[in-house]
């Protein structure tokens, strides 16, 4: 056997045994056996005197090689070994010692998913008073005294003769006839309207609604199916088919309602849609000219579409919350669950 | 509102299935609501003969019945009272499934034997009667399917209305739509009258005292009646709208209000007590006893049917007790007319109550269809109740309600609709729904007096779009309006704020706006407040005058499911009317709450929360929005514990309220533990917050930190001593804290030591020691001076 031979021979030999070893103990041990004083590479390279000088620079640099390649062995060797079985008493599987994260309220976040939507699609949120005229929640908005449209807003009155309102829409009426010479307008309402209900798992004193609207030149029906399609499925999901039922709202004419398909059967049926196939998200219509006029603005020739989406009520389709008291009754464990 | 599928394809001859009919309806504005089968429980439901009727011994209610189903006999238990032998029943045969999703078993019923049910009305979902079971015809064939004998196999579509659409409160006025969707005209019935030669006017006069409230009213005679029950066809259109049969009379009045819209009412002439009908509004105070047995004190609001003397029905609402038609009726007396929707409103609203005919004459009848109406029931009193009908109509109808005219010009309908639809679809859609259209370039449009929605042009494009479909519209793919619109700078300001704040660890909460007003009177009192005048319970009195008693609900409401630990925060309102000068306010507050334990893991230990963490929360707002030094001067509210309540002031301004709420309020909310909470006032914290400043270049020459142990007494205010401090030290005085305070072992009673940390640098040369110490000498020589303090410098 050549000496070079005796070298890859110990080289074999060493990766071999180094893979097989399972303990720190045994790599030590193989770490002097090979590399030691005494070990098996050191002998070969003190037995180099008989060599030529050519041949004595063969061996010599194939041996350091062999040697670096065994140490190199044994070093991930160890850290395997000793990653397995560690023997620091550090513990990283103990919690982190971080601070607690407060949760926005589901409503809240529901509110600003919504108003983002539409804010990307350039509409600015315009705010207005939650206690309100007769005027502006009525009147403004094209209900006429004793007309039945009334009876579906359960109005609570407040003392002095005001309402608290009961859409966000006069905030609408009163935007157009603050800017009704900066035309064109293009807000959203979001926030806080009343209803005179007892209260029960599906009704509530009170509740949010989004409100949005725009009135410029050349505004028609098929810009506010655009709007609203768009919106749809940035919030809901995309694909979803979307249908307009013609519909009745004092301040809107033409005036629908809009279902989107329900997104847990596809419109299917199922228990969330309650078989129908189809979720009622939102109502909406062109802007009555009778509501421009009262404002100032000219209907001949602005036209405008307006529409009005609850805040808990996709809350609840989305989340599957069965009770609309959750929402005001604050329990953390409720809160919490959407952090 | 409910109807008869059957009836709606009768009138209009369309082949659509039921679920068709629907759909299609809901598309064009009739919204749907519910299919039902008719026959849902009717399957294995077969007629029966009652051959015996036998007492069961031991039970008084029920009895032992054999009946025969045509394949067998079976033993049937029964225990409605009017079983008797030779009637014909539906028997519900084992394995039916009847109303309330009973299924039919073979039992034993008090030991005996029973194969089958002999139903009442409800139990197979034809009314709601259960008085006792349901007799049929004595020619019903034995063994037949029910369904097939009472030809029962129809679907029953249930529609909520939009409240304008008083003209779909109909089966005529639904088929109007189908009619104008399926491109067919609806089919009235054929009215064959064969009237008497003597006159209806010589017998009967009327007058309307009040044409603002009744414009029309018309009457005719009819003589010879026989009262009885009404023939199947007649019941199945009832009973398929929800409406109880109850006399061929009644039930004659009823249908022709189902078919064409029209309430009528039918008095018995005997009874009437005159010869002359006179409408006119109720006196103030008249009592009346309308024929659900109740007598009724009205008002003015109230029109009257009278019979010149006293009255004789509520107009439009409900009849009365004295002139109705009883079993003994052979003359009647029939009323068609019209009344004002508001009349009728504010009368129904006045006494309570709402009937199918008010909720008619409330959305609008059709003022012109009377005489149809009218002729059409006197018709089906000839043919069925054996009637005589008098000749001609008296009719009371001095100013005609004329059609309105209106113009629609194509291209603004287009415009409206962003279509480029046609006029002569337009003029199509129109005249499919009965309006009369003349013209091309504009439409000149005749609007029937039915619908008394329609008056202007923009209503006229409404019906377009609807029957055209918005379906059918094209949705525009490019954004409208301006490109870009301004952020609203509140509604950043709070979303930042309720970042910072769940950062923090605080949770959003939200109240609802409406509070207690006894308690908000005791916890701020004299506060104006914004007061409810129909509340709907007294804890929700007023609109809120400060977030803090919906704070303290929501903590009360955690702590009560033993959520005990909280911070939580509200941006909300609070409501006040207009007083001393100002209008209705509302102003936007935020409302911090902390109370329990603070933040534990297993290292660092919980420990009851104090005033400190409240104000730990307060100066991180402070220090994002760069808003001017807090000054915590000590105020008194009667909510707030004395020692711990103080107003928040910043440039002199009041920007909120801070403190521990007194343990007897915490109580009232059933937290037995202390609460710290702070209300703080938006409007004013946006206008002092600041945007970030200019830059300060970094530090070149080095710090030099100085500790000082100062003891002083209890009673002296940390933070005045460190403005002192401040104030001695001057520029040179980078950085001023407080590392420690303690009172306790190795301090004398009384005192507490304070550390503080003084970092020493100036921006412009490295200070030499001599520097220092000049200000270390300064700062404990004021010390000792001003607060008598006890100083080791380190
Ligand atoms: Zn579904």
């Amino acid at each position: 056997m050549s000496i070079l031979d005796e070298v890859s021979h110990i080289e074999q030999d060493a990766i071999k045994r180094i893979s097989e070893a399972d303990s720190l103990d045994l790599l030590r041990e193989l770490q002097v056996q090979f590399l030691g004083r005494k070990g098996s590479l050191t002998a070969v390279l003190k037995s180099l005197g008989g060599l030529s000088p050519n041949e004595r620079k063969a061996v010599g640099a194939r041996a350091n090689q062999v040697r670096e390649l065994i140490e190199q062995k044994i070093e991930e060797a160890t850290s395997r070994l000793s990653s397995a079985k560690s023997s620091s008493s550090f513990d990283p599987t103990l919690p982190g010692t971080g601070q607690y994260l407060g949760v926005t309220h589901i409503v809240t976040q529901t509110m600003n998913d919504i108003c983002g939507i539409f804010e990307r699609m350039g509409f600015q949120i315009a705010r207005g008073p939650h206690v309100e005229t007769e005027h502006y929640n009525f009147e403004a908005l094209n209900f006429a005294p004793d007309h039945p449209a009334r009876d579906e807003h359960d109005t609570f009155f407040v003392e002095g003769g005001r309402l608290l309102r009961t859409h966000t829409t006069p905030v609408q009426a009163r935007e157009m006839e603050k800017r009704k010479n900066d035309l064109p307008i293009k807000l959203i309402m979001p926030g806080r309207t009343f209803r005179h209900e007892d209260i029960s798992t599906r009704a509530h004193v009170s509740f949010h609604q989004v409100d949005g609207f725009l009135v410029d030149e050349g505004i028609t029906i098929a810009d506010l199916k655009g709007c609203l399609n768009a919106f749809t499925h940035a919030y809901f999901g995309e694909g979803l088919k979307l249908r307009f039922r013609p519909s009745y709202f004092p301040f809107t004419e033409p005036s629908a309602e809009v279902d989107v398909a329900c997104y847990l059967c596809r419109g299917k049926g199922c228990q969330l849609c309650k078989q129908s196939g189809w979720l009622e998200i939102l109502g909406c219509g062109m802007i009555h000219p009778n509501v421009l006029e009262m404002a100032g603005i000219d209907s001949e020739k602005y036209t405008g579409y307006a529409f009005g989406v609850g805040v808990e009520r996709p809350a609840m389709l989305k989340h599957g919350i069965n009770d609309i008291r959750l929402f005001f009754n604050n329990n953390l464990r409720f809160l919490r669950q959407f952090n | 509102m409910r109807i008869s599928y059957l009836w709606l394809k009768e009138l209009t001859g369309l082949e659509w299935s039921a679920e068709e009919m629907a759909e299609r309806l809901t598309l064009c504005g009739i919204a749907n609501e519910e299919v039902t089968s008719t026959a849902k429980y009717l399957d294995k439901v077969v007629v029966g003969e009652v051959l015996e009727v036998h007492p069961v011994e031991g039970a008084s209610r029920i009895r032992r019945t054999i009946v025969d189903v045509g394949r067998e006999k079976l033993q049937v238990i029964c225990g409605a009272p009017n079983v008797a032998v030779g009637q014909k029943v539906p028997v519900a045969q084992v394995g039916a499934k009847v109303a309330g999703e009973v299924e039919i078993k073979a039992a034993k019923i008090r030991g005996v034997d029973s194969a089958g049910m002999i139903c009442a009305e409800d139990e197979l979902g034809i009314s709601s009667d259960h008085a006792g079971i349901m007799v049929l015809d004595p020619s019903a064939p034995v063994g037949a399917a029910l369904k097939d004998h009472l030809e029962y196999d129809d679907y029953i579509l249930g529609f909520e209305l939009t409240p304008n659409r008083g003209d779909a409160w109909s089966a005529i006025g639904i088929a109007r739509d189908l009619a104008a969707l399926g491109g067919v005209t609806v089919k009235r019935p054929e009215i064959k009258l064969r009237e008497s030669l003597e006159k209806t006017s010589i017998v009967i006069k009327v007058t309307s005292d009040d044409l603002i409230g009744c414009p029309r009213y018309a009457g005719r005679v009819i003589r010879n009646i026989k009262v009885g029950p009404s023939p199947w066809w007649i019941k199945k259109k009832l009973l398929t709208a929800g409406i109880r049969p109850i006399s061929n009379v009644v039930d004659i009045t009823n249908l022709v209000m189902l078919e064409c819209g029209n309430p009528l009412h039918a008095f018995d002439l005997e009874q009437f007590g005159s010869n002359e009908v006179v409408v006119r509004r109720a006196i103030q105070g008249e009592k009346f006893t309308t024929l659900d047995g109740l007598e009724r004190t009205l008002t003015s609001q109230v029109l009257m049917i009278t019979n010149g003397k006293h009255g004789v029905a509520v107009a439009g609402i409900m009849g009365g007790l004295h002139s109705e038609v009883t079993e003994k009726t052979t003359t009647l007396l029939l009323e068609a007319a019209y009344f004002s929707p508001i009349v009728i409103r504010r009368g129904r609203k006045e006494l309570g109550m709402v009937t199918e005919s008010s909720a008619r004459f409330e959305r609008g009848v059709d003022p012109n269809n009377i005489q149809y109406a009218i002729d059409r029931a006197a018709a089906l009193f000839q043919d069925i109740c054996g009637g005589e009908v008098l000749g001609g109509t008296v009719d009371c109808y001095p100013q005609k309600i004329e059609s309105k005219q209106i113009a629609l010009r194509p291209d603004r309908c287009r415009a409206i609709m962003g279509t480029d639809l046609p006029a002569a679809r337009m003029k199509a859609i129109l005249e499919g729904l009965e309006f009369q259209v003349t013209g091309e370039a504009t439409l000149a449009v005749t609007v029937p007096t039915f619908r008394s929605d329609i008056s202007t042009e923009i209503d006229l494009i409404e019906e377009v779009a609807r029957i055209h479909g918005w379906g059918n519209i094209a949705d525009a793919v490019e954004n409208v309006g301006p490109l870009y619109s301004p952020a609203n700078a509140e509604d950043i300001y709070e979303n930042e704020l309720r970042r910072i704040l769940n950062g923090i660890g605080f949770d959003e909460v939200l109240g609802h706006g409406l509070a207690d007003g006894r308690l908000a009177e005791m916890m701020n009192p004299g506060l104006p407040q914004v007061k409810i005048s129909n509340p709907v319970s007294d804890d929700l009195s007023i609109m809120r005058n400060s977030l803090l008693p919906s704070a303290l609900g929501i903590a009360s409401h955690n702590v009560s499911h033993r959520i005990t630990d909280l911070r939580l925060f509200e941006l909300g309102r609070a409501y006040f009317p207009p007083c001393s000068g100002r209008d209705w306010t509302e102003e936007e507050r935020l409302s911090l709450l902390v109370t329990g334990n603070s933040p534990a893991n297993w290292r660092d230990k919980a420990r009851p929360v104090d005033f400190y963490d409240l104000k730990a929360a307060v100066e991180t707002l402070a220090l994002h929005y760069h808003l001017p030094t807090f000054e915590y001067v000590p105020t008194s509210v009667a909510y707030l514990e004395r020692e711990i309540s103080f107003t928040i002031h910043a440039d002199g301004q009041p920007l909120g309220i801070v403190g521990k709420l007194t343990d007897q309020l915490a109580k009232k909310f059933d937290i037995r533990q202390d609460v710290y909470a702070a209300e703080l006032y938006l409007p004013v914290m946006m206008r002092l917050s600041r945007a970030l400043g200019k830059f300060s270049p970094l530090p070149i020459y080095p710090a030099a930190p100085r500790d000082l142990a100062i003891v002083i007494d209890q009673s002296i205010k940390v933070g005045e001593m460190l403005d002192r401090i401040k104030n001695v030290a001057g520029p040179l005085a980078e950085s001023i804290t407080v590392f420690d305070v303690y009172a306790g072992k190795q301090i004398e009673q009384g005192k507490k030591s304070i550390g503080v940390a003084i970092v020493y640098r100036s921006p412009e040369r490295s200070l030499s020691s001599d520097e220092i110490d000049a200000a270390q000498q300064a700062i404990m020589k004021t010390l000792r001076d001003e607060f008598r303090a006890d100083i080791r410098e380190k």
